[in-house]
């Protein structure tokens, strides 16, 4: 049943995609902020760090705009916004493990670790970074891809190059080494 | 006893779709990132430029040449991927644009030419109009540049040089 009054009709990708392309870069945030949380929480958890997540996550955003002429079905930004973000966190993935970084407590775990009242919580947040962060990072791009943003294979096959059999074998064993990594922190 | 792998997945899972926090001024960065001009794409067509060059040297060693050789066979290369004719005039060729026509490959355009012992002016004629030096080579100084447009120059050693 539709209510009377105003509503609030948002715009299609593909409209906002029009309206930029056409100079009104106003249009562009609304784009921006309708994904940023969904991408930055697929840059945090792949990254496992807030500031690499968050850059990767910005120079997304502005590849994205800058190549926005690339963008061959505007109705599907989202996607093709997501392969640039995958291909970003890549790169800024193996820079990161160039520089053996430790990236699985970040600054909000640490802080978080401190309050006792969540101690349980918090502990277990933390299993699950450290387990995701000892995956291999292809095993946990397909991980995070199929579990977390819901994608479906073919989609994920298309954002990475991959093979559906290869995420298929991906996934599973980072399943198994989750399940594993969790076991001997006993988590589970 | 341990917890299924189906149950653990599903808890790993539900523990990461929590949102994260994303700093609030992100949006206002990119904005602002998005509204500077774009950096200007750095061009590797000098650098092309200059490597075809040197390739060509290398290939044919003007300097390692006889000192008995009477002439010498000199690869002359432009890059010019916007270009649809070029021709390599000079001194050599009584600045003759139809006697050294330049063939391409890919944007790049090479001639071979047969020289004698002795300084040779030249130039590039691109697309029968734009005359152009060769950005590889020393340009020729006034007042021997009478043609009053840029052009370049090659010494082609000989005997007792």
């Amino acid at each position: 049943m539709q209510s009377m009054g105003i509503e609030r009709v948002e715009s299609s990708d593909a409209e906002l995609v029009c309206r930029v392309r056409a100079g009104d870069i106003g249009a562009y945030g609304a784009l921006v902020s309708r994904y940023r949380d969904r991408l930055g929480r697929y840059a945090r958890h792949m990254l496992g760090d807030r500031e690499d997540a968050e850059e990767a996550l910005q120079d997304s955003f502005v590849r994205a705009y800058r190549s926005l002429a690339r963008c061959d079905d505007p109705a599907r930004f989202g996607a093709w916004l997501y392969g640039i973000l995958v291909n970003r966190c890549r790169t800024t993935g193996a820079r990161a493990a160039r520089r053996r970084r430790m990236f699985v407590r970040d600054a909000d775990a640490l802080q978080g670790a401190a309050r006792a009242d969540q101690s349980e919580r918090l502990e277990w947040t933390d299993a699950v970074d450290r387990a995701l962060a000892r995956l291999a990072p292809e095993y946990r791009e397909a991980f995070l891809l199929k579990h977390v943003e819901d994608l479906e294979y073919e989609a994920i096959a298309e954002l990475t190059g991959a093979g559906v059999s290869a995420l298929k074998m991906r996934v599973k064993r980072a399943r198994e080494q989750l399940q594993r990594y969790l076991r001997e922190a006993e988590h589970v | 006893m341990f917890e299924h792998e189906e149950d653990v997945v599903q808890r790993v899972v539900q523990q990461l779709r929590r949102p994260v926090a994303i700093d609030p001024a992100l949006d206002a960065r990119v904005m602002q990132a998005i509204a500077k001009p774009e950096p200007p794409a750095r061009s590797i067509w000098p650098w092309l430029a200059a490597a075809a060059v040197l390739v060509s040297l290398i290939i044919w060693r003007p300097w390692s040449r006889s000192a008995e050789a009477e002439s010498a066979t000199f690869q002359f290369v432009l890059v010019a991927p916007q270009a649809t004719s070029v021709s390599l005039v000079g001194d050599f060729n009584d600045w003759d644009p139809k006697r050294s026509p330049m063939r391409t490959a890919n944007g790049i355009w090479a001639t071979v030419v047969q020289l004698a012992p002795g300084r040779y002016r030249y130039a590039y004629l691109v697309n029968g109009a734009e005359w152009r030096a060769d950005p590889g080579a020393p340009t020729v100084p006034p007042p021997d540049d009478e043609f009053g447009k840029p052009s370049s120059v090659v010494t082609v050693g000989g005997k007792g040089s």
